[in-house]
């Protein structure tokens, strides 16, 4: 029997799920391994029922995803949390620490609490066990699949515990914050990308979220603001796909 | 015959036995012929097991040499590799390579004392030590074993174990037992037994029942790190000079062949490979290795 | 010692000559402050005014990322890739690199020799050329400012030609079948040879104090300085990954979609990275930064076959995002600098 598998969406832009369809030459063997029982964006096909693997992207963001959460929980095996969103809560996880959700919505949308179906946005691993993460934004289409190859072959993907800078370094690319000073966030981000951005001169940002702890947020925030960046510009930039960056995680002396 | 040091060998699943729930011990045959009758090893040393397509770990082989070719391994579930295996069925292939590492020199113990001290998986390597004395009886002095365990449920290699602690004396091993969980009631029981040689406690607290070791025994101790700084603490009331104590060491290792750097320990002065320079250390190289223990 | 004479006027025709041998790979600049070692399509691409490159040419011996073993679950098999024919020259490699290397082929060919890097030692051709330390150079102080062996030839700058060391059976062959382009070495030649190495040796502005080293290691396991640069390291393992020295390795096994054939995957690690120390069961026996960088320097500064594990080329402090200086560093664990 195939294993069944289930690619599911909460709040997120639907990315992750996109970068399964582009997976162009390898979708049909992929296919003829598992058996699809949801795809939003690939199918209408839904099927009720035990699910072996569950891809979640998207954060929980709504009450109507929690639920559905829950329920995928509740009927998968293997839950994996696919793409940043799922991970560390994504973008719209930038501004948690700013106020409640209702003082929020009152101040942009002038509603009553209750009004929008909407929560903070928090990672799934807020609410339910995850067996593993796929991060990025989107997500690496040779991640995903080593993972899916990984999981069929029966055992536990290997997730990557290193930082971007050694995929840059391994490609020999010019470390931008050494030639030129740009706020790369690099040393402290999960590697998997290949280091695309430094490869083209560019100061990573950060889409694939904290190197598992982010114990190296201090010694990069040190390093940044040592550079001349300010504490809000920094704290800024490593808001923006690493979920909640609390102040703590920064050292003592911010 | 084998030319690149790191390609695995295959061998057959020949037995499998649930130890604990955790714990399995796996039997294996190597499937090279010329490989396996070359395969000559001593207690302590080390094999990386494998299995295509996930990995390759370091296996302590729990058995002295012997002539059945086949080889033991006591394996814990805690990882990918070791997961893999836990899988396999009787009749499986899995691939090996070594015997890796420096083993316990047993030719340096003869003619002396031994005092094995184990716990948890740390009594895998120090049961090879202990079948190679009991098959090579008359090289050694008195034998004692103290092995510590959490509760009998957790006991490794329980048949063997139980028939030491029982038959020891008459196969010239005195055998004694401790456990941490007071409520375990198999335990009590042996305890009831022989309170001489059993007690409710950590391993260290054994030394209370055993006769003052003689200037002339080697302590050797397998355990988890944190065993060795009060086991140590305990020989060393006793007066034991520093190279007569012998232990064995745990670390992450890729390769077993001191390339991959994983193992390193020590300092600028000291640096070792545990994979090459060990497993198998001396409190004297611990006392001049900083981070070894 | 075989020593000869080579014009620069018959530079190109070297160069041209090194390609015989096999594929040519010399120092290219492609940034700011980055050299690599490139494959050279034109003679203008190589730049040997370079000081270092920021990959070391440990790269051409033991891959970044190579495949070691293709396995086939259902043959039952692991099959070694095929070594491939192809053969390199390594031109413009400094005295830090070489001596870097033949430590490196120690710990690789040694003992358990490791099949890869022997094959590639066999098929490669290596050329030094003399340098010009920087701020950052400080392989006068470990030993490693001169190559005695681990090449095929030495050119040095000598002015108008380059004194040329020939270090093994293959260079002095192609010295045999190269006659034209080689001449003797007179007296003069020995004495400008010896004035440009008096000279390169007083350029040096960094320093490192060797002596008791490893001792002062030793009693500063438990020092503050630990602590001190462990806070301001990102963890990014950059220094292990220039370094000439560093040999660290991580296996992977990748298996196909096929779910029967796959690759064993050996690839650069570094011990600055929070796993190098991590076993199954999850206990790290290196659990933080300060553990690591302790590591690291204790490592760096251990000794090999009687050489400093570290070759002086300053790769490290040059690469480091977080400007942690080696020889600051060692300064401190040794009490020069407070």
């Amino acid at each position: 029997m195939k294993p069944r598998v289930g690619i599911f969406s909460l709040t997120g832009c639907a990315g992750d799920q996109l970068q399964i369809l582009n997976m162009e030459d390898e979708l049909l063997d992929l296919v003829s391994h598992i058996h699809i029982v949801d795809f939003q964006e690939g199918s209408s096909y839904k099927e009720e029922g035990p699910v072996d693997i569950a891809f979640v992207e998207g954060s929980v963001s709504t009450e109507t995803d929690l639920k559905h959460l829950k329920e995928i929980r509740e009927r998968s095996k293997v839950l994996i949390a696919f793409g940043n969103c799922a991970v560390e809560g994504g973008i719209q996880a930038m501004r948690n620490d700013e106020g409640s959700i209702d003082e929020r919505l009152k101040e942009v949308y002038g509603v009553e609490p209750g009004f929008f179906d909407a929560r903070l946005s928090k990672p799934l691993s807020e609410y339910v066990d995850v067996d593993l993460d796929i991060p990025g934004c989107p997500v690496e289409k040779e991640e995903t699949l080593r993972a899916i190859t990984s999981l069929l072959h029966g055992d536990t993907p290997l997730r990557f515990t290193y930082p971007v800078c050694v995929e840059c370094k391994l490609n020999e690319y010019p470390c931008v914050i050494i030639e030129s000073g740009k706020p790369c966030l690099g040393p402290v981000i999960r590697a998997g990308c290949d280091a695309r951005c430094p490869g083209l001169g560019l100061d990573c940002i950060g889409c694939r979220g904290p190197v598992d702890s982010a114990s190296g947020f201090a010694a990069e925030y040190s390093m940044l603001l040592e550079k001349g960046y300010s504490k809000e510009f920094i704290l800024n930039r490593l808001r923006v796909f690493s979920g909640e960056v609390k102040e703590d995680f920064l050292g003592g002396d911010q | 015959m084998k030319v690149n040091p790191l390609e695995p060998m295959k061998a057959k699943i020949t037995e499998i036995e649930t130890m604990t729930e955790i714990e399995k011990l796996i039997t294996i045959k190597l499937h090279d012929r010329e490989y396996a009758e070359s395969f000559s090893y001593t207690p302590g040393q080390f094999v990386t097991l494998g299995v295509m397509g996930v990995g390759e770990a370091p296996i302590s082989i729990c058995t002295a040499q012997n002539d059945e070719l086949e080889l033991e391994f006591c394996i814990r579930n805690a990882g990918r590799v070791t997961n893999a295996i836990h899988k396999l069925k009787v009749g499986d292939t899995v691939w090996g390579r070594g015997p890796y590492g420096n083993g316990f020199p047993m030719d340096v113990y003869e003619g002396n004392d031994l005092l094995l001290i184990a716990g948890g998986l740390g009594i895998a390597p120090i049961r090879g030590v202990l079948q190679y004395a009991l098959q090579n009886r008359e090289k050694y002095g008195d034998i004692s074993v103290l092995y510590g365990v959490r509760c009998y449920d957790l006991m490794l290699f329980k048949d063997d174990m139980l028939d030491y602690f029982r038959n020891g004396d008459r196969h010239g091993v005195k055998f004694y037992l401790s456990y941490e969980d007071k409520e375990d009631q198999v335990c009590y029981g042996l305890a009831c037994e022989r309170d001489d040689r059993c007690m409710h406690g950590m391993v260290t607290d054994l030394f209370k029942k055993i006769d003052r070791p003689s200037k002339k025994t080697y302590a050797i101790i397998g355990g988890p790190p944190i065993m060795y700084k009060f086991t140590i603490m305990q020989l060393e009331k006793l007066n034991f000079r520093p190279e007569r104590v012998y232990m064995t060491l745990e670390r992450r290792m890729r390769c077993g062949v001191g390339q991959c750097g994983h193992c390193i320990v020590g300092t600028g002065k000291s640096i070792k490979y545990v994979c090459k320079d060990g497993p198998v250390f001396t409190l004297w190289d611990a006392m001049n290795t900083k981070g070894m223990i | 010692m075989l020593v000869k004479v080579l014009a620069k006027s018959s530079f190109s025709s070297f160069v041209g000559a090194l390609g015989d041998y096999g594929d040519l790979y010399a120092p290219v600049k492609t940034s700011e402050k980055v050299h690599s070692f490139k494959e050279i399509e034109s003679l203008t691409d190589i730049d040997l005014s370079y000081t270092r490159t920021m990959i070391p040419p440990k790269k051409f011996f033991i891959h970044p990322e190579e495949v070691i073993f293709e396995f086939n679950i259902d043959e039952e098999l692991y099959i070694e890739p095929p070594g491939g024919d192809e053969r390199i020259v390594l031109f413009g490699v400094h005295s830090c690199d070489i001596n870097a290397l033949n430590l490196l082929a120690k710990v690789f060919t040694e003992e358990l020799p490791d099949k890869y890097y022997l094959e590639r030692k066999e098929r490669s051709f290596i050329v030094g050329v003399s340098c010009v330390p920087d701020e950052y150079c400080f392989c006068h102080s470990t030993g490693t400012s001169y190559a005695q062996e681990g090449f095929e030839l030495f050119l040095h700058d000598i002015g108008d030609s380059y004194f040329v060391r020939v270090g093994s059976l293959k260079g002095h062959e192609f010295i045999a079948t190269h006659p034209s382009l080689f001449e003797a070495a007179e007296q003069s030649h020995y004495d400008s040879f010896k004035d440009a190495e008096r000279k390169m040796y007083a350029s040096f502005t960094n320093e490192l104090e060797m002596a008791g080293l490893q001792d002062l290691l030793d009693m500063a396991y438990e020092s503050e300085v630990w602590t001190e640069y462990g806070d301001k390291c990102l963890g990014c393992g950059s220094c292990n990954l220039v370094c000439p020295r560093c040999r660290c390795y991580d296996v992977e096994d990748h298996i196909n979609l096929d779910l029967n054939t796959g690759e064993r995957v050996r690839k650069w690690y570094s011990c600055m990275l929070s796993e190098h120390g991590l076993v199954a069961g999850g206990h790290n026996f290196r659990p933080t930064a300060r553990e690591r960088i302790r590591n690291r320097f204790n490592c760096k500064g251990s000794l090999r076959e009687d050489m400093p594990n570290c070759v002086g080329c300053g790769r490290c402090t040059v690469f480091c995002p977080a400007e942690i200086d080696y020889v600051e560093v060692m300064k401190k664990v040794r009490g020069d600098l407070k």
